[in-house]
């Protein structure tokens, strides 16, 4: 069977497009599927060292575009236990090093192989952006709920569309509940309204994600963490199970203590 | 308004006009022959009138209009005075433009009423004189157009051919960095997000909320109007007029911006009122003059 290719891209830098894809193409690797992850932000790569395997890098994916290596010696295999593999980005050239064309053959290659290609895309919609998007054929959207963010996805779902990919679904990331309920931030609903496209998750705020970052373990590898737990439902979406989104609904208050402890309504998240 | 649609020929009526519009790219004598049964179907459809035939972009020869306009006369009781087409096929075209306005039109087309004759007409179009139409092949000062050249869209008229140019329906959301810009109405049927822009020469539409930049009569039209279910864009132009939104109605945007609004020209400057209809009679709503 051919594989999925998903880019994962944003627009705006910085609001967790490389943490979504690590945590997104373990948390595939968890229910069993084969997963490699590319990173096409050539010049400033960053997925290798969050997930752990800055080390173990020899080739990258200028090096396997230009022939250097086999696409079988770029490939990295993760720390874990899962089918789960990472084609590095080259720290030493730019973006204009490689061509739509060239990763969307790599692409194609890899589809014979995995299950899932995941695209991490850098940010801003320049040559690196052509580059990554070109191979894909399905996106996700990665935002946090600001204004500025919202605006540059709103730009690269447009720009998504009429490059062919349609109906691209959306990441919130970095929800702060208590600030959404304080009406300080804006919820799941404000954003769908702005960017008219399907949520596929909400990733609440959590330190955790930024412990597991800097210690080169994605979050999802932590099951009580928030966080890891959004990105693991997200992961089940994507896969194509029908599972509702969280409510992020801040727990606090005495009733709400109460009745998790005598077990009414006993679930951490209600159906959203 | 879009009454009838066959393959090649449309008759579109909007209000006591009647127009048929060809289309740009079917060979002519298909067009001959659907027009003519189309027409033959319809008969006794119209009683009589005069009529305007807008050929878009296709250059036809003398005696194809002429035969055209025999074709719509026989089979209908509609009486051609009109031919349009769009202004950058008469650069090109083979006509033979003489700018003689008024010695043109006292021999040339018969038109009944006075106050018609007296009005000129646009730019683009070209009128038919009678003669020459029943005697194509007369080489004479046939087809005469009165182009003052592009910015005669400018003119007064502008507004009544714009009818003709058909609307652009946007069905998605208009998002940011998205622009386009139209000769004619643009209806959107969803947000403009910010960061987008609409230029139409028609008026703009939004079925949706309006958040992006957006100039309705771009040509110069001061009677175009900006409708949207909700209006929170701060900034927009009708013509030449800029509408910027008081600093009152921007800091309090949301209660403001519930509603539809339209966007209009009053006193030479941009009103917003709620929405009443296309033509309710707007008395002066809150000035967006920054």
């Amino acid at each position: 069977m051919k594989g999925r290719t998903i880019v994962i891209t944003s627009g705006k830098g910085g609001v967790g497009k490389t943490t979504a894809t690590a945590n997104l193409g373990t948390g595939l690797a968890m229910r069993g599927h084969r997963v490699v992850v590319v990173d096409t932000d050539i010049g400033l790569r960053n997925l290798d060292v969050i997930m752990g395997l800055e080390n173990r890098i020899v080739y990258d994916v200028v090096n396997v575009i230009e022939g250097t290596c086999k696409l079988s010696q770029a490939l990295i295999g993760d720390k874990h236990d899962f089918e789960l593999y990472l084609i590095p980005a080259a720290q030493t050239r730019d973006k204009n090093s490689i061509e739509p064309e060239q990763l969307r053959e790599l692409c194609a290659e890899l589809e014979e192989q995995f299950d899932y290609v995941l695209i991490d895309c850098p940010a801003g919609i320049e040559q690196g952006f052509k580059n990554a998007t070109a191979a894909a054929k399905e996106a996700i959207i990665v935002t946090t709920p600001e204004v500025s963010a919202i605006r540059d996805a709103d730009r690269v779902i447009g720009l998504l569309e009429s490059a062919g990919l349609h109906r691209p679904r959306l990441i919130i990331n970095r929800i702060a509940p208590e600030m959404v309920k304080r009406g300080d931030m804006m919820d799941q609903k404000d954003v769908e309204a702005l960017l008219a496209v399907e949520v596929i998750g909400l990733v609440p705020a959590d330190e955790n994600t930024v412990v597991a970052a800097n210690r080169g373990v994605p979050v999802v590898h932590n099951p009580k963490s928030s966080a890891g737990q959004a990105f693991l439902r997200i992961a089940a979406r994507v896969d194509g199970e029908d599972i509702p989104l969280m409510d992020l609904e801040p727990k606090t208050g005495l009733i709400s203590r109460f009745k998790d402890l005598v077990g009414i309504g006993g679930r951490t998240y209600s159906h959203a | 308004m879009p009454v009838l649609k066959t393959g090649v020929v449309q008759v579109m009526a909007r209000g006591t006009d009647v127009a048929f519009v060809i289309d740009e790219k079917a060979p002519f004598d298909l067009v001959a022959s659907e027009l003519r049964d189309y027409l033959a179907k319809q008969n006794g459809l119209w009683s009589k009138g005069d009529i305007t035939v807008n050929v878009g972009q296709r250059l036809l020869a003398r005696q194809e209009l002429a035969q055209v306009k025999a074709i719509i006369e026989t089979h209908s009781g509609l009486k051609v005075t009109r031919f349009w087409c769009s202004p950058e096929s008469l650069d090109g075209g083979d006509f033979h433009i003489e700018a003689k306005p008024s010695a043109a039109r006292s021999s040339g087309s018969k038109r009944n009423t006075a106050d018609k004759a007296d009005k000129p007409p646009a730019h683009n179009e070209i009128v038919l004189p009678g003669e020459a139409s029943n005697n194509p092949a007369q080489p004479s000062p046939a087809i005469v157009s009165f182009i003052e050249q592009l910015k005669a869209r400018h003119n007064k008229n502008g507004a009544r051919n714009r009818n003709l140019t058909e609307a652009l329906f946007i069905k998605s959301t208009f998002r940011s960095g998205e622009t386009v810009h139209h000769h004619g109405d643009v209806v959107v049927l969803a947000d403009v997000n910010p960061g987008a822009e609409i230029r139409a020469d028609g008026d703009i539409v939004v079925l949706g909320s309006l958040k992006g930049w957006v100039h309705a009569g771009a040509s110069g039209d001061t009677k175009a109007v900006i409708v949207a279910l909700e209006l929170p864009s701060a900034r927009f132009e009708i013509a030449k007029y800029q509408g910027i939104a008081p600093a009152s109605t921007r800091r309090k945007s949301k209660s403001s911006s519930s509603g539809p609004r339209i966007a209009y020209v009053r006193n030479r400057s941009i009103h917003v009122a709620e929405f009443a209809g296309r033509f309710a009679r707007y008395s002066k709503g809150v000035p967006y003059e920054g």
